[in-house]
């Protein structure tokens, strides 16, 4: 049943982003050539909705939160060698598999180094660990850092910024 | 031409944005580079169950009990259909002057196979190591993870985009600089 259920998610999750055109090579190098923000919107779009449908979810105890450790310093090393990574092949890990889906040889490739990459990292993860224990702060959010007690109050001022972000400032650049 | 998505960021956006909140009311937020790690175990299991028990990553990430797969791995698999039955249904499969080649790099880098597949393979190794040290990838960390306001994945959205910009305007050059 849950198979099922992640299955049929899973699916609708994958046509709205090939629609939405986040598997576009042309459109992901344009969001990091700063020239065409489309998958910058739809990705700030998509945490606008999502940060006030969870909270609003908290709020009657119904979101199933999954709050990441934070590491400063392992995160934003991993956040820099993945930006390469991102940059390079014009795909993230789940982009790669929608644009498999399409027919991109490119991206099968890019697929295959990913789990080559995530294979290469259970074997080096035992030296590794410092990194992930230093500088860990734990499951911390927003909300535990500033002690509101309901994440609401941020999430919905957040979500705010960010949809005045990207109606209102983030404009495409042509050349 | 792809020049265009079928739907706007708008309406993508916010479907994505419910699609996402209605994973997390019904089992957990939303993320994909986890299902590499599983794919692995699966994999290496099959071929050196010993090993691969006693690799403590893939133990501790894999669908430990049974060594298969299980809700997460189902949904990126679902990514996997239902990206294909969008991009046939809307006439966009294999739509490519060359399928390993996407226009914008073949005019920059010229019309090299080898090197597109190369620097394609090359990225998602970085990706996906990348990822597994963060503890999550764009899904994970960017969309569930800042959506849930957690610190961390803020952090690892602005390296992110960081270094990606960074590497794009080293790849694109001549275009960055008009």
């Amino acid at each position: 049943m849950k198979l099922l259920l992640g299955l049929a998610i899973g699916t609708a999750i994958g046509a709205v982003m090939q629609l939405g055109g986040a598997s576009s090579y042309r459109k992901i190098l344009g969001s990091l050539l700063l020239k065409d923000m489309t998958i910058i919107k739809l990705i700030l779009m998509t945490i606008a909705v999502t940060t006030v449908g969870i909270y609003a979810l908290d709020l009657v105890d119904m979101a199933n939160m999954d709050i990441k450790p934070t590491y400063v310093l392992g995160i934003v090393i991993a956040g820099l060698i993945f930006g390469v990574g991102f940059a390079i092949s014009g795909y993230c890990p789940g982009t790669c598999v929608l644009a498999s889906a399409e027919g991109k040889t490119d991206a099968m490739f890019t697929l295959l180094g990913g789990l080559i990459g995530a294979a290469l990292y259970a074997v080096v993860y035992p030296w590794l660990a410092p990194l992930i224990s230093v500088s860990n702060f734990g499951e911390i959010t927003l909300a535990t850092v500033f002690h509101v007690s309901n994440g609401i109050w941020i999430a919905v001022p957040f979500s705010a910024i960010l949809l005045l972000l990207i109606f209102r400032v983030l404009k495409d650049r042509y050349e | 031409m792809q020049d265009s998505p079928v739907l706007s960021w708008k309406v993508a956006g916010l479907l994505l944005g419910l699609l996402v909140v209605l994973a997390t009311a019904l089992v957990k937020p939303f993320g994909v580079s986890t299902q590499y790690v599983v794919t692995d175990a699966i994999v290496l299991h099959k071929a050196a169950p010993a090993a691969t028990e006693s690799n403590e990553y893939l133990n501790k990430y894999g669908e430990k009990s049974d060594w298969g797969i299980g809700y997460g791995w189902m949904l990126v698999f679902g990514m996997f259909l239902g990206s294909g039955i969008a991009a046939m249904a809307t006439k966009r499969f294999r739509q490519r002057e060359n399928p390993a080649m996407p226009a914008m790099w073949k005019e920059q880098f010229g019309d090299h196979k080898a090197k597109r597949l190369l620097q394609a393979f090359i990225g998602g190794l970085l990706l996906l190591f990348g990822a597994r040290l963060a503890g999550g990838c764009t899904s994970g960390h960017m969309i569930s993870g800042i959506s849930q306001l957690t610190v961390g994945s803020f952090l690892f959205g602005a390296s992110i985009f960081a270094s990606g910009i960074l590497t794009a305007r080293t790849l694109y050059r001549k275009r960055a600089s008009s």
